[in-house]
């Protein structure tokens, strides 16, 4: 482990057990401009010859500790999926950038003749590529949440306060997230994409044991949460949102995530632990896949694949556009 | 009196400049801006704990204690120097005098979630959960302000 700054007992002894049992470096960063849930730029997708783990400056105590944690643990499952089975993602080809970006066109074709207000058709046309991608991204990622989530609760015992805190500010930053775009992008992805996050929070109210929020009690803006059990905190800000919709599809992928979730979060510290959590996250983001109807949207790849295809990405978007359109696209 | 002006003003903005060079990780530039501002106002306790800042990066914990001890020579209740010292003790591990002056750090400023931090650290080192959970507790209360300041600036922007 590289690092010049403190670090609390435990989450050393992770970071050290991360390493022994991937058989490889990591090397810990603070950076003004990094992403809040920190950056895990890993071996197993980069060519690298070692893992960094970037976090926020300003986070200095606990608040560091759990990225860090959050990310040693993501490192974990893809290692250990690396090593046992072969570490895969989400990935796409010029046939399935057309498959997905046909169906958004479909779709937003039945929305737009609903409308007072038609959308430009420069920014639908815009919004098709946008789009797909905004889901290749989510679906790479939300997944992997709660998985990762519910292991560190039960790993990290005396994390659990801030995770809560973490949590909380995710699930708003996720709720907001899109929303400047509701009018314009089809209600069904709309409603699909907040159904994700949705079901991600009522799993993680539902996993994690209610607890309650000690440690923010004493700081005013989150007062109005005071006595409030996490599942209430986090079921009540759904419901009472302008989403309510993303409610009956979240309910559904909540029981999905249920279903391929059934694991015993306090298993062994060992290689084929995290190889099994990998797989489930692989077969429940297949059947969330499955359930809204994008399975041929996106192809399972080795990460390579990934990196050579976002380079292509001008490419397959014209392409698609050109096929769904035809003449009426001009070649660039 | 107004060369002591200068000198203030002088001393300030080179201090400025290595708080910068700091930020940007070029340890090697802010010492050598520190060293102009320590020839100019020797007594200035700031210059000595931005020195201390800059070898704790560079790891050389034993010379940013001692940076540290001259701050703190020139004003005993500077707490960010108090709180340098007890980083750099921590990695000596050397938690008893961390916790030591992690303490004093945090009497003298309750506002300094590092100074709670690090006492966490030590007093779970020396085997006092309960203690070090309190401090935990506090630094995280701290950090989550900051943090929630923090972003309604962003959003702000």
């Amino acid at each position: 482990m590289k690092t010049n700054m403190p670090l609390s007992k435990p989450i050393r002894a992770f970071v050290s057990e991360t390493e022994r049992m991937l058989d490889t470096g990591i090397t810990l960063l603070r950076k003004p401009e990094a992403a809040p849930g920190g950056t895990l730029i890993d071996v197993y997708t980069y060519n690298l010859d070692k893992n960094i783990i970037i976090f926020p400056a300003n986070y200095i105590g606990l608040l560091k500790d759990f990225v860090i944690a959050k990310q040693c643990t993501y490192l974990l499952i893809k290692g250990a999926a690396a090593k046992k089975s072969g570490y895969k993602v989400c990935s796409f080809t010029q046939d399935s950038v057309y498959t997905g970006m046909r169906q958004i066109y479909l779709d937003a074709l039945k929305d737009e003749a609903k409308k007072d207000k038609k959308l430009p058709v420069k920014k639908l046309i815009e919004m098709l590529f946008m789009l797909y991608r905004q889901f290749l991204e989510d679906i790479n990622e939300l997944p992997w949440n709660p998985i990762v989530n519910a292991r560190v609760y039960y790993r990290m015992e005396q994390l659990r306060k801030t995770q809560l805190y973490i949590l909380l500010k995710d699930g708003k930053q996720d709720m907001d997230e899109m929303s400047d775009m509701m009018e314009i992008i089809p209600r069904r992805y709309f409603v699909l994409d907040k159904s994700m996050f949705y079901a991600r929070d009522l799993y993680l109210a539902k996993t994690l044991p209610a607890d309650k929020l000690m440690p923010v009690i004493n700081i005013p803006q989150m007062k109005k949460f005071d006595h409030l059990e996490v599942k209430e905190m986090l079921t009540t800000r759904w419901t009472h949102t302008a989403w309510y919709q993303s409610k009956f599809f979240g309910d559904n992928m909540l029981k999905i995530m249920e279903k391929h979730m059934a694991v015993d979060w306090n298993g062994e510290r060992s290689l084929d632990y995290y190889a099994n959590l990998y797989q489930t996250g692989v077969n429940m983001t297949n059947e969330l896949l499955n359930y809204m109807s994008m399975k041929d949207w996106f192809i399972w790849e080795k990460p390579k694949h990934l990196l050579a295809a976002q380079e292509q990405v001008a490419t397959y978007e014209q392409a698609a556009l050109k096929k769904i359109f035809g003449d009426l696209i001009e070649d660039q | 009196m107004r060369c002591r002006v200068v000198t203030v003003s002088e001393v300030a903005h080179l201090l400025t400049r290595a708080e910068h060079y700091i930020r940007q990780t070029k340890y090697r530039e802010a010492l050598a801006v520190l060293d102009q501002a320590i020839k100019i106002d020797p007594k200035n306790a700031g210059s000595w704990c931005l020195c201390a800042s800059a070898k704790i990066e560079m790891e050389k914990f034993a010379d940013a204690i001692a940076d540290c001890e001259r701050a703190l020579a020139i004003n005993p209740n500077y707490a960010d120097a108090w709180t340098k010292k007890a980083l750099a003790l921590y990695h000596l591990e050397q938690y008893a005098a961390s916790l030591a002056a992690s303490t004093r750090a945090s009497t003298l400023n309750a506002n300094d979630a590092s100074a709670w931090y690090i006492k966490g650290i030590c007093l779970e080192e020396l085997g006092k959960s309960e203690e070090a959970e309190i401090a935990y507790g506090k630094s995280l209360e701290l950090e989550i302000i900051l943090d929630i300041k923090d972003e309604s600036k962003r959003i702000r922007k």
